[in-house]
């Protein structure tokens, strides 16, 4: 079959040499059948797949960090959250948004593939106001639009997990294949962890989702300018995180300058009322 | 002959969804709503893998029909984030196809998520089913969002 598809692409070339002629019609069927797999096999990675994938990453990262359980700071969070994410131009993935708190003083941020984003009890207890919540939250909802954690994955591992789906034709893959297909997908989360914990996104991607988050704020109603402000008190006050909204590359000042750059038009208004649910809302947050 | 096969080739990488005229849902659940904004009332509940004819396109929505039901569903909720893994781009999105819907099926699912359980003991997806159930109402959202203040999307 691979030698009848070849001699197929050949023959489109002007250095043909088969003589397609001959082919008959269940052959030519047969070759159509072979494109059309080699087709699906370059395929991309589907949203409920990295749903999966996020889903581990965050079994990973829980595992690390406790949650931090306070419902009605939670729910704070997710109301937040979820207004910014309607707001955005992916308002849905396979598994929606989800918003949690984890018990660490470490100021930090976490965006899982699919829609779940952790925030640390530490960051959130940096924060000063509703519009810089949103600034953070904003920012990681943009690195799962633009899909940074499932672009950390390295790109061999897709090409195996390919290989693999597309080595049977059935409905099911076989136990072998599928015990092959996990293999792949630990490989895959530890790729994701190792960036979000340990490495941080590149530089393009951090200046990318804050210009996605100034949009959001802007679009959701929420005053942009509190993304540089938090990131501006941050860096004067010498605290910051690994990874998350405080990736050491780029340095604070170029994303400071970056984000003053693209700061869009604001017609905010209100922002008096939300400070004060703010305040409501973490005045239950353990220091 | 050759342009026999141009035509087979053509038609076999291009091969989109069943019809132009018709997407699936992507995500694990969403709704068919009145008018094309998220503050409208649903008309039905969708799941994913939902067939649904589109009749009109407005902005990011789709006017779509299902059954006898007919209403406003975002374009996330149909289109695939195409996107490489390690890429460079952000991909073309676009309407997912009942290939892609069945051959997800055969990828990181379900079964390799149980076994990647199993074998990871230390590993808290009870945690993580904890956190997807934790959402807000619609009427919670609206009011969150009137009080503070904010724009409706």
């Amino acid at each position: 079959m691979r030698r009848l598809l070849i001699c197929m692409l050949l023959a489109l070339t002007p250095l043909s040499g088969c003589k397609l002629e001959d082919l008959s019609t269940e052959q030519i069927g047969r070759i159509a059948d072979s494109v059309q797999t080699i087709g699906k096999a370059a395929r991309p990675m589907s949203d409920s797949e990295e749903y999966y994938v996020g889903r581990a990453v965050a079994a990973r990262l829980l595992a690390t960090y406790p949650l931090y359980r306070n419902k009605a700071l939670t729910q704070y969070v997710t109301l937040v959250g979820q207004t910014l994410a309607l707001h955005s131009e992916v308002p849905a993935t396979h598994g929606g948004y989800h918003f949690a708190l984890l018990d660490s003083s470490e100021i930090n941020a976490f965006a899982c593939p699919g829609g779940t984003i952790l925030i640390t009890r530490g960051m959130l207890a940096s924060l000063k106001s509703e519009e810089e919540l949103a600034a953070v939250l904003a920012h990681e909802i943009s690195h799962v639009i633009h899909r940074d954690g499932i672009a950390a994955i390295r790109s061999a591992r897709w090409s195996e997990a390919l290989t693999i789906i597309g080595s049977q034709a059935a409905q099911e893959l076989g136990s072998k294949e599928t015990a092959r297909l996990v293999t792949v997908f630990e490989g895959s989360i530890d790729d994701v962890v190792k960036t979000l914990v340990v490495n941080g996104y590149g530089r393009e991607q951090e200046l990318a989702a804050d210009r996605t988050a100034l949009a959001i704020l802007a679009a959701a109603g929420y005053d942009p300018q509190g993304l540089p402000g938090y990131l501006q008190r941050l860096e004067q006050s010498g605290r910051g995180a690994k990874g998350g909204i405080f990736s050491t590359h780029p340095g604070s000042d170029e994303r400071l300058a970056s984000v003053r750059s693209e700061m869009p038009p604001s017609s905010a208004s209100s922002a008096a009322r939300r400070s004060k649910r703010f305040a409501e809302a973490v005045r239950t947050l353990a220091r | 002959m050759k342009t026999l096969i141009y035509v087979i080739l053509i038609s076999v990488l291009t091969a989109g969804p069943a019809t132009a005229e018709t997407v699936r849902v992507v995500t694990r659940s969403n709704a068919a709503r009145a008018e094309c904004r998220f503050s409208s009332p649903v008309r039905a509940k969708l799941r994913f893998g939902d067939r649904l004819n589109i009749v009109a396109r407005k902005g990011d929505w789709y006017l779509v029909t299902s059954g006898a039901v007919k209403g406003c569903v975002h374009k996330s909720a149909v289109e695939s984030r195409s996107f490489s893994v390690s890429g460079t781009g952000r991909g073309r999105g676009g309407a997912a196809s009942a290939d892609e819907v069945s051959l997800a099926g055969k990828g990181f699912n379900p079964q390799v998520e149980e076994r990647y359980r199993s074998g990871n003991q230390g590993l808290n997806y009870t945690l993580v089913d904890e956190i997807e159930r934790l959402t807000a109402a619609e009427t919670e959202l609206d009011e969150f969002i009137l009080q503070g203040g904010l724009n409706q999307p």
